[in-house]
């Protein structure tokens, strides 16, 4: 299957470049527009993810200035099959939140800029609602792709961990980091998916393995996992489920184990291996550099580190704790082995058919709702994306409804390596649904 | 008396331990070996060198420890200058080696584990700032941990030649300076003086701090648990900070690296050169003190010692002996081989090189014989002595003349010829 993606010609780039800017003034999808042009189709990449020579700065005060010197894998891959990166796009800093809010300009809803957009990688969701023929490379470690696809009105695809390779991402959660793919169609996204795929010998979790489509028509649908969705999301949802009957689909209701510790347990996990990746960040290689080498070293590493934002500091806050040696066991080790067992059972689940649920609890919150919101209720948000990120199952986020103009996504999850058969039941689906975009262009 | 060691040693790879730049060459260049992985740049993701965990099995092997199955690694997470990462990988419980010992004099002293480690950047301090050199950045290293079982200065000095030794027959270079944390209690507050440089200073470092923990105790007052830092310049060690608990470094498992099965590493038996030595010394009725000289820092010594009979057994040690006051240490097992059949003990230096070349030795008897034969010359052409001294061609073929007529090396009939010139009875 072959996806159109755009190709600009020389004349055409230009026009093309300054519609994209004026745009950006008003939804802030990119932190970086690539200004000269090139032969091919083309991608946009999340700013977390290097790119040679254009800035990599994950949406963080502290890498201001930083330009890679190197393609990430994943980059390189795509690079050498005729893709052309446009620019990169924003996020939250360094991936942490889950609304787009969580960076200096914050990123707004393509349907109405009253509205969040999503995130962490709410640029590629932004991005990909508004330009026709384009895949956005992003990246998810608790839901930063289907979060932004579901509220954006996107398609949002996060593979089998390892699967892609992460050499060139810069690291939110190492054990959870998935480069994935946002598109406007599942054949779009499984065409960049197809040449990103493969073992990285510079990634050392990265996998080589053949991907599988049971072709199962089998859907189940968590309790545990409905009882926190607000109930009108959930009268949208069975809707779907209706539809999806109506094509030839079983539905099946199912408890699981330990899926209400998922929440705490990637919360852990996730602070944990940040508040490391996060020590890097010291001012004086690159990026954000202090010039006072006055202050001895303590008080010079203190001075770089109030660059970051809010919530990364309240990550590398609580993630130091997690990791500290009067804790550690009661959470840490304990989250390592609650996440095996969770993986356990949804893994038999997931043998003979797909879980699906809505991608997100709510409706799609207003910016000013969520500013109100305290850091456990945001969290508490990812409840349905979490548990196939946590253990590395291949998910993907599809519009399935519009309420009051705004679209809503459902998720489905395979077990790992079956990735393929996600894009079989989304082929099914788009036959019979026609997605909306909004603001399009191009 | 309780000591315990945490010593550092670099691997011998080619390259670094998580990413392919050389490890030790060019390190006169600052910062020329250096990549994103070692400069800790975003996006970058270590890869293990798999000979690094190979050489680490073999030194855990051969320090008696047992090797775990699966091997993994951790963040230690601390804030420092010379370190990019702002935490360095290394191992703890996932070790490679595990509850090892080391044999001195029949005592053991206990291995605690054996961890895979990267080196952290060089600080280079200049008057008014401090320069970072990124070569030494991702260098493996083994940490060797021992339990604290050394009980007094001499066991100390003998664990680490017994120590060097091991690591010399695992390949390790044992003229590179090890990095020795070092842990001494007399009380029970422990004390530890980090970073010591070399052995000597090691040992040095020791004697202070027993001398100084002692002197407290006699004046009846508290030594407390703090770390030192060790001025070889003044043979001192001074206080950096008083220790109110143990450090906090935060560990997490390294979630870019996976576990690493051992079970496919080939291990042969280790050389324990003390072990060696003694059976060499024992079997042959030698004292162990030299066998121990002349083995522990010399493979081919060993390999030489061992394969020796009895009777041949003290010819062989003075050859040894022999080559070291020759000062030839590029001798190879041939070279041996063909000296012990020689009458070596004869020799002059260079005469013992010619051997060596592969000449036929001269005995005393041809020495007398040539130099007759060079005199008789003499004497039948009085002119040739003044004719020798005045032009170089005479004398070379006068050295040819003997090399062909007694199957010499040219220096040899040279170096008779000059004698029979300088002798009393022709001038």
């Amino acid at each position: 299957m072959k996806a159109d993606f755009l190709e600009l010609d020389k004349d055409e780039y230009p026009g093309f470049i300054e519609t994209l800017r004026d745009k950006n003034e008003e939804l802030n999808a990119f932190n970086f527009i690539q200004n000269s042009y090139g032969e091919g189709k083309i991608i946009s990449v999340k700013d977390n993810i290097c790119v040679k020579d254009m800035p990599a700065t994950a949406s963080s005060k502290i890498l201001e200035g930083y330009k890679p010197g190197f393609d990430a894998t994943v980059v390189r891959r795509l690079k050498e099959n005729g893709f052309r990166v446009i620019g990169k796009t924003n996020m939250d800093e360094f991936g942490f939140g889950s609304f787009g809010l969580n960076s200096e300009k914050q990123a707004k809803n393509p349907f109405d800029e009253k509205y969040v957009s999503g995130g962490s990688s709410s640029g590629s969701a932004i991005s990909t609602a508004i330009i026709k023929d384009h895949v956005s490379i992003a990246e998810s470690t608790g839901g930063s792709i289907s979060t932004p696809a579901a509220f954006c009105g996107v398609v949002g695809f996060t593979p089998t961990y390892g699967l892609v390779s992460r050499y060139g991402l810069i690291d939110y959660a190492n054990s959870l980091d998935k480069i994935g793919f946002m598109g406007r169609n599942a054949a779009a996204i499984k065409e960049v998916f197809n040449f990103s795929l493969g073992k990285d010998a510079k990634d050392t979790t990265s996998l080589e393995r053949e991907l599988i489509d049971n072709n199962s028509r089998k859907l189940y649908v968590i309790n545990g996992l409905m009882k926190g969705v607000n109930p009108l999301v959930v009268d949208r949802f069975n809707r779907l489920l209706d539809r999806l009957i109506s094509l030839g689909y079983t539905v099946e209701y199912k408890d699981l184990e330990y899926l209400d510790y998922s929440v705490p347990t990637y919360y852990i996990i996730s602070m944990a291996e940040a508040s490391t990746n996060l020590a890097k960040y010291q001012g004086f290689k690159y990026g954000f550099r202090l010039k006072d080498f006055s202050l001895d070293y303590n008080d010079f590493f203190k001075s770089a580190r109030k660059e970051f934002g809010k919530e990364a500091k309240r990550r590398v806050i609580l993630g130091t704790f997690i990791r500290s040696q009067s804790v550690r066991s009661k959470y840490y080790d304990k989250a390592l082995g609650i996440r095996h067992l969770i993986i356990r059972q949804m893994k038999k689940l997931l043998s003979d058919g797909l879980i699906i649920s809505p991608t997100m609890p709510i409706f799609t919150p207003k910016i000013e709702e969520v500013n109100d919101i305290n850091p456990v209720e945001a969290y508490s948000m990812d409840m349905l994306t979490i548990p196939p990120n946590l253990c590395g199952f291949p998910h993907v986020s599809f519009p399935y409804f519009y309420e009051k103009g705004m679209p809503m996504g459902a998720q489905l999850i395979a077990d790992h390596f079956n990735d393929y058969s996600l894009f079989s039941v989304l082929s099914e689906w788009e036959q019979n649904f026609k997605y909306k975009f909004a603001g399009e262009l191009g | 008396m309780k000591i315990g060691l945490e010593v550092h040693v670099a691997l011998p790879t080619r390259t670094k331990l998580f990413c392919s730049d050389p490890a030790y060459e060019n390190l006169e260049e600052v910062n020329s070996n250096v990549c994103p992985v070692c400069l800790g740049l975003p996006g970058a993701k270590p890869v293990l060198n798999k000979k690094a965990l190979e050489i680490s099995a073999g030194i855990a092997n051969a320090l008696n420890c047992s090797i775990n199955k699966k091997t993994w690694f951790i963040r230690k997470v601390y804030f420092y200058p010379d370190l990019p990462k702002g935490y360095q990988i290394t191992q703890l419980d996932g070790s490679i080696g595990l509850n090892g010992y080391v044999e001195i004099s029949g005592k053991h002293i206990r291995i605690r584990r054996v961890q895979i480690e990267e080196d952290p950047a060089k600080i280079i301090r200049e008057k008014d700032y401090s320069l970072i050199d990124f070569n030494r950045s991702g260098i493996p290293l083994n940490e060797i941990v021992t339990e604290p079982d050394i009980e007094a200065i001499d066991e100390l000095r003998d664990f680490m030649e017994e120590l060097r030794s091991i690591l010399y027959y695992q390949g390790v270079d044992i003229n590179q300076e090890l990095k020795t944390d070092l842990n001494i209690s007399l009380s029970e507050n422990r004390v530890e003086v980090k970073n010591v440089t070399g052995v000597n200073n090691l040992l040095n470092a020791a004697k202070y701090e027993i001398k100084r923990q002692e002197s407290l105790l006699n004046e009846g007052k508290e030594i407390k648990r703090e770390t030192r830092t060790y001025n070889a310049d003044s043979g001192e060690t001074l206080s950096l900070r008083e220790k109110e608990t143990e450090e906090e470094y935060g560990f997490i498992f390294e979630p870019d690296l996976t576990f690493y099965s051992t079970k496919e590493i080939p291990l042969s038996e280790a050389i324990i050169p003390g072990k060696k030595a003694r059976e060499i010394a024992l079997r042959n009725g030698y004292s162990e003190k030299t066998i121990k000289e002349l083995t522990y820092f010399d493979r081919k010594n060993l390999d030489i010692l061992s394969g020796l009979k009895s009777d041949e057994f003290k010819k062989g040690v003075s050859l040894i002996e022999k080559f070291a006051s020759f000062n030839i240490t590029d001798y190879t097992k041939e070279d041996f081989y063909r000296m012990i059949a020689s009458e070596f003990n004869q020799l002059d230096k260079q005469a013992f090189k010619s051997v060596m070349a592969g000449n036929p030795q001269v005995n005393e008897a041809d020495r007398q014989e040539i130099k007759q034969f060079v005199k008789d010359m003499l004497v039948d052409d009085p002119a040739l002595l003044s004719r020798i001294k005045e032009d170089g061609k005479i004398m070379n073929f006068l050295v040819g003349k003997i090399k062909k007529k007694y199957n010499l090396s040219a220096n040899e009939s040279a170096d008779l010829i000059k004698e029979v010139i300088k002798s009393p009875s022709v001038n």
